[in-house]
């Protein structure tokens, strides 16, 4: 009897040992992002806005190197362990979507938010993928030009305003010695190459920054590298990595890592710089703040800009464990509390009515966006085929860069033939 | 079928003793691999499932059809050849320097300096070899200079990469097939070679007729060792070049990673599936190859 009685109270205790965290789980809601240290304080300090009016909940944000981020979101949904949310560019939310078929269509929840007049129509859009609302945008990815303010004062330049001013001034960041020990060792552009991919950002920049519209197909499907103004702009790109020799010679093997050690290791006088990357340039450990951003330099004329190179969300898997809850927390991201979080700890929001005084000087310039903006023309939410297309446009990029030929022009041609080509087949399909 | 019971019952302790291994063996060795072949029969986004959709041969149609994949395996065959024969050729030059009686000092010196570097982390040797090709700072090309040749274009360029990534790989692991050739040469039986030196056979000739056919066994290892470590060349793609220069370090085990990176489970078991089964060949193959040069 009293055996009973313990092996009884044992296995009460055990219940109510095993009961009690999945009492306090219903209540927690993790969501999975690649933004680090950053986004993971964005979180936490959004999660305690979030849980003023609901107590007992808690969010719990776990931030993955973006490799990662997709291999366990994509196995995560696929076997029914998802987290709540996840996080992250849209372009990425798209892949997941494509590969699991399983992100909610949030344009319901997106109705019943209220004060949503600050997303444009171009957000609106960026955020549908095969007529499903797959995320709720949350930040703006801008894009800038970065240069490095020591290095203009010591080569006795000003901040480039055209396309031409930037070679001379990549010029003389690799051969006036802009660091001053005395050695050969220094670049005036700091670009990645490694993988298809690494293209994206720069090319981007080299695009909108110069006044097109579009990197590689505009919306009626027809291709646009080969038509004149974006050609030339086009081949000035290719340049820039192979006979201009602006670039460190190993750029071909470099990805964000080895770029980012090349701007931070003082080995290149011009860069892309995110919005995302100004607070930790501005810190002693970085850049120390020794660089200035502006807006990509004009092209023959054209009008230039900053660019807006993509947009942040938040998805929530149909499997989520506590999906109405989930749910709730996506449309608090876009309260004003959330986003002046983003805007002071990542630097992006989609508010405009955000107090920006607190930001240091170069974060302001992204926040107050004073300069032209251009948008990223998102064109997967137009071609569902487009990312393949995209894959094999830079994977052919990049076999140029590899093997520059004597002429770009022809190259040029071709490529665009093979594109055509290629979305016709795809389109088909 | 009696008899192979009877058998069996005769040996029970043996196989009473064997059972756990046997276990461990195919829990741990052969359903991860059943499992990953189960994959690449199912459409990727059910992949992972508790019912996956079984999409018959199309994963492995998508993959042979893929241009990539197929240039991907030629390069990955090529590699293999050229890392299989450099490896083996250097390990045994080194086995048979240091086995020389002619080396009376610092042998160990030689073997550990060949050998450290297999012991060596790989990605921590793969980290400093990509310094060392670096074309901005890296010593290959300040010696290069230093001595008038033309730079070397190590990881960056496409006419080079191949030969910068088999240098970083001999280094990792020539050591250990040298270590296998000097075993061999140990337990060699010397009076063979006294007998051919009083015959009147030259160096070459005992190297030739002597050594060489009592090395068959380090051979035969090494061989098979090494054709299956280079077709399955991986973490020096990911540390050195991620597959580049315009993919000419692309190699089999590395796009199947890529493809695993974007969840296309399906077609990534495939390519693994496809590699298992050149590697079993070629493996099989080697062994075979060795074996009846021995019979001859």
């Amino acid at each position: 009897m009293r055996i009973a009685r313990i092996l009884g109270a044992a296995g009460l205790a055990a219940f109510v040992a095993a009961a009690a965290p999945v009492s306090v789980q219903a209540q927690q809601l993790t969501i999975w992002h690649d933004l680090g240290d950053n986004g993971v304080a964005w979180f936490e300090r959004a999660g305690a806005e979030f849980a003023k009016t609901r107590p007992g909940v808690s969010v719990r944000s776990i931030s993955y190197p973006t490799d990662q981020w997709f291999g366990r979101v994509i196995s995560a949904l696929n076997t029914n362990t998802a987290p709540d949310l996840i996080f992250n560019n849209y372009e990425r939310v798209i892949r997941i979507q494509t590969q699991t078929n399983k992100i909610l269509d949030l344009r319901a929840t997106l109705n019943e938010i209220a004060d949503k007049g600050f997303l444009g129509e171009d957000d609106l859009r960026v955020a549908t993928f095969n007529n499903r609302m797959i995320i709720l945008p949350a930040q703006r990815v801008q894009m800038a030009f970065g240069m490095r303010a020591s290095w203009l004062a010591k080569v006795g330049e000003q901040f480039p305003q055209t396309w031409d001013d930037v070679r001379r001034v990549a010029g003389k960041f690799r051969d006036a010695d802009p660091d001053g020990n005395g050695r050969p060792d220094t670049f005036g552009m700091a670009l990645q190459a490694a993988r298809p991919r690494d293209l994206i950002h720069m090319l981007d920049l080299f695009v909108f920054g110069s006044g097109l519209r579009h990197t590689l197909i505009d919306p009626q499907g027809q291709i646009t590298i080969d038509r004149p103004e974006h050609a030339e702009v086009l081949e000035e790109f290719l340049k820039t990595y192979t006979e201009y020799r602006f670039v460190a010679p190993d750029t071909i093997n470099h990805s964000f890592n080895e770029m980012y050690q090349v701007i931070l290791g003082n080995r290149a006088g011009m860069f892309r710089v995110g919005d995302w990357n100004v607070r930790g340039w501005d810190g002693a450990n970085a850049l120390a703040g020794d660089f200035v951003s502006g807006p990509w330099p004009s092209f023959r004329g054209r009008p230039n800009s900053v660019v807006i190179g993509g947009m942040r969300g938040v998805a929530v898997p149909e499997n989520s464990p506590n999906r109405a809850l989930a749910l709730e927390f996506a449309k608090f991201l876009l309260g004003k509390e959330a986003q002046q979080a983003s805007l002071e700890l990542l630097g992006a929001a989609v508010r405009k009515d955000l107090n920006v005084s607190a930001l240091s000087p170069r974060q302001q310039y992204f926040a107050r966006a004073e300069h032209r903006l251009a948008a990223y023309d998102f064109p997967e939410s137009v071609h569902t085929f487009y990312p393949e297309l995209e894959a094999a446009f830079h994977r052919k990029l990049l076999s140029g860069i590899a093997n520059p030929p004597r002429d770009w022009k022809p190259f040029i041609a071709e490529t665009a033939r093979e594109m055509r080509e290629l979305a016709a087949r795809l389109g088909r399909n | 079928m009696i008899a192979a019971v009877d058998l069996a019952w005769r040996n029970r302790i043996f196989y009473a003793f064997v059972a756990p291994f046997a276990a461990l063996t195919i829990v741990f060795g052969v359903w991860p691999i059943a499992l990953s072949v189960q994959v690449s029969f199912t459409a990727s986004a059910s992949a992972l499932g508790t019912t996956p959709t079984y999409v018959g041969f199309a994963n492995y149609a998508t993959v042979l059809a893929d241009p990539l994949f197929v240039a991907s395996m030629a390069r990955t065959l090529l590699y293999t050849g050229l890392a299989v024969v450099a490896n083996l050729a250097f390990a045994f030059l080194a086995a048979a320097l240091i086995d020389s009686p002619r080396l009376r000092r610092g042998t160990m010196f030689f073997r550990l300096a060949l050998f450290l570097p297999v012991v060596t982390p790989d990605v921590a040797g793969y980290v400093v070899w990509r310094w060392l090709f670096d074309r901005s700072f890296g010593v290959v090309n300040a010696a290069a200079d230093l001595l008038g040749l033309p730079p070397f274009g190590g990881i960056a360029s496409v006419d080079t990469v191949l030969a910068a990534v088999l240098i970083a790989e001999l280094w990792h692991h020539a050591g250990f097939y040298m270590t296998i050739f000097l075993a061999n040469l140990a337990m060699r039986d010397r009076a063979l070679e006294e007998a051919a030196a009083i015959d009147g056979a030259n160096t070459w000739q005992i190297w030739r007729r002597v050594i060489l056919p009592q090395l068959r066994p380090a051979i035969a290892v090494n061989l098979v060792y090494a054709t299956i470590q280079f077709l399955k060349t991986f973490t020096v793609v990911v540390v050195m070049t991620k597959g580049g220069p315009a993919d000419r370090t692309n190699f089999v085990s590395y796009y199947a990673y890529q493809l695993f990176d974007q969840g296309r489970y399906g077609e990534a078991t495939a390519m693994a599936t496809l590699l298992f089964a050149v590697v079993i060949a070629l493996s099989l193959g080697a062994l075979r190859f060795v074996e009846r040069s021995e019979v001859r």
